[in-house]
């Protein structure tokens, strides 16, 4: 009973919060406080609608549908993120069961794990003469490192009774990684494969920006024609997609607890 | 094959079911770059040295000793999941070289995995050990091992959602599920409230009745040790632990915990074990 005036609580202040953050908003911009011809949220709210009630048009690279945009960006992201977690994966086991994997792997790790992605990004477009693939190699750049980091640091930490139970039965080395280790470590493959999602999905608009097609370019593209209220449909269409990509994770780190 | 055992290959009777020879574990220290510079003898930390001792079959062996005594190493070193740095183990003739199946091991804080089932924890064990089994002959066994410690019903629970007696009857289950001669307990009952303990030794007597194993117990528990013991090994306070006394328990089976408490030879040995007990602790507690 309590629980659930609590969450009707909850959901009244959130709905309250965001028609004050509106008119507010709306005021703001009418009154031109910020700077001339900020767009305000009935603008913005108009242009959502337009764009969100025919997502799929074509006509021409410069001119895509904002879902057709949103599809392209989610598809490189999802080439480049899961050849990245297939890298990462076994790579992190191999890193956390061997320590001459671990010492001689790890130095580039640490070393290539601080710089941006976007830094790859003048490589790839030398390399492979694409910007699609670029678009893929940046994102798979991107994702790798959390997921490695995560999946090496659960094998180094899995509790030992795990692994002398496995031995004490005398399971062979495949058996032990197949059916002790990665379930094991699921959990924490998990919470890097978020942290690796949550990032490749802020680099895909930057890296758009400069590849073309996608809703980072899409940005760039309404930057040019000066339309600041498309720009907020983008960012809207942007958090909305990564707070959905983001929940499915947390829906699948709920399933692999095993916390007792 | 060595001299000794092809010697006595033609009858049982020359060897003890497991034997400790000379046994002794040192801990070293890992390697450091300027080890390998100045050669020096690298020190370690010796847990255990000189353990000889032999354990016929179908015996209940307790060893008891202060704690950090090394009692769980010498368990590592008859599961075979550590190697000694001396001596060797041998069991019926043979040395061992590393784990087996002839040998079931009980940890103390259960060792289930908690991404299976508690079928499925034994269905593991039964499937490493026996590969060439069917799919439904490892169901029918895990299930007949659950309802020998009375817990068919949580064969579909998750460890997580037992207690800590249930978790460890599961793991009895699982240790005896691939049919060992052995089974080696480390303190398996030391994180169970008194009452599960109780329970749990009388169930693991049970079951000992009913299953021809021997069983290597390692405990710091003196009613326990002799309620459930053949024999009871006492360990020296470590480091380079020895073994200082084996005790026979020639009290009749099957016993009563609360019939046993009276009899006399049961306090006499009790005596002496507190005796010892309090000796070698007193040892630990005033050199630290």
């Amino acid at each position: 009973m309590n629980k659930a005036i609590s969450t009707r609580l909850t959901f009244v202040v959130a709905i309250l919060s965001l028609l004050i953050f509106i008119i507010l908003w709306q005021v703001i911009a009418q009154q031109g406080l910020l700077v001339k011809n900020f767009p305000g949220s009935f603008k913005t709210i108009e242009s959502l609608i337009w764009w969100v009630s025919d997502p799929f048009f074509d006509n021409g690279p410069n001119d895509l549908g904002i879902g057709t945009n949103l599809l392209i960006s989610l598809r490189r992201v999802l080439i480049g993120y899961s050849l990245a977690v297939l890298v990462a994966v076994p790579l992190g086991v191999l890193m956390g069961m061997s320590k001459l994997a671990q010492s001689s792997l790890n130095p580039y790790v640490q070393l290539l794990k601080p710089v941006s992605p976007l830094a790859w990004l003048p490589v790839g477009l030398f390399v492979f003469r694409n910007s699609e693939i670029t678009g893929i190699f940046v994102i798979f750049i991107t994702s790798i490192w959390p997921t490695l980091i995560n999946t090496a640091f659960g094998v180094a930490s899995i509790n030992p009774d795990y692994l002398r139970v496995s031995k004490s039965l005398g399971a062979s080395k495949s058996t032990t990684i197949r059916r002790v280790i990665l379930p094991a470590i699921m959990p924490n493959i998990l919470a890097g494969m978020r942290i690796s999602m949550g990032t490749a999905w802020l680099v895909i608009v930057a890296a758009e920006m400069l590849l073309g097609t996608g809703i980072g370019y899409f940005i760039w593209n309404e930057w040019n024609n000066l339309s600041l209220e498309n720009i907020f449909v983008a960012i809207i269409i942007i958090g909305f997609t990564g707070f959905i990509l983001d929940q499915f994770f947390g829906f699948l780190q709920d399933k692999f607890d095993y916390s007792i | 094959m060595n001299k000794k055992s092809s010697k006595t290959s033609s009858s049982n009777e020359n060897y003890s079911h497991l034997e400790l020879l000379n046994l002794g574990k040192i801990f070293f220290k890992e390697k450091k770059f300027i080890d390998f510079r100045s050669k020096g003898n690298r020190s370690g930390f010796e847990a255990i040295k000189d353990i000889n001792l032999k354990i016929e079959k179908n015996t209940f062996v307790s060893i008891i000793g202060p704690s950090g005594c090394g009692k769980s190493t010498l368990l590592n070193l008859i599961a075979g999941l550590q190697a000694p740095t001396s001596g060797k183990i041998v069991i019926d003739g043979q040395a061992i070289k590393g784990p087996g199946p002839d040998r079931g091991v009980i940890f103390q804080n259960y060792a289930l995995m908690p991404w299976l089932t508690t079928i499925q924890n034994i269905e593991f064990a039964l499937n490493t050990v026996f590969p060439a089994k069917t799919k439904a002959d490892v169901k029918e066994r895990a299930r007949k091992y659950l309802r020998m410690v009375g817990l068919e019903k949580a064969s579909n629970k998750f460890p997580k959602e037992l207690s800590g007696g249930m978790k460890q009857r599961v793991a009895i289950a699982r240790a005896l599920s691939i049919n060992p001669n052995m089974l080696l307990m480390d303190e398996p009952f030391g994180a169970l409230d008194a009452l599960t303990r109780s329970y749990l030794q009388d169930e693991l007597l049970s079951i000992w009745r009913k299953n021809k194993v021997t069983v290597v117990l390692i405990t710091h528990s003196i009613e326990e040790a002799l309620l459930l013991s053949d024999k009871i090994v006492l360990m020296s306070s470590g480091p380079s632990a020895i073994i200082s006394e084996e005790i026979s328990v020639d009290l009749e089976r099957p016993r009563d915990r609360e019939k046993i408490e009276q009899d006399p030879k049961y306090l006499k040995i009790k005596m002496r074990l507190e005796k010892h007990l309090l000796r070698e602790t007193r040892a630990v507690e005033e050199v630290t």
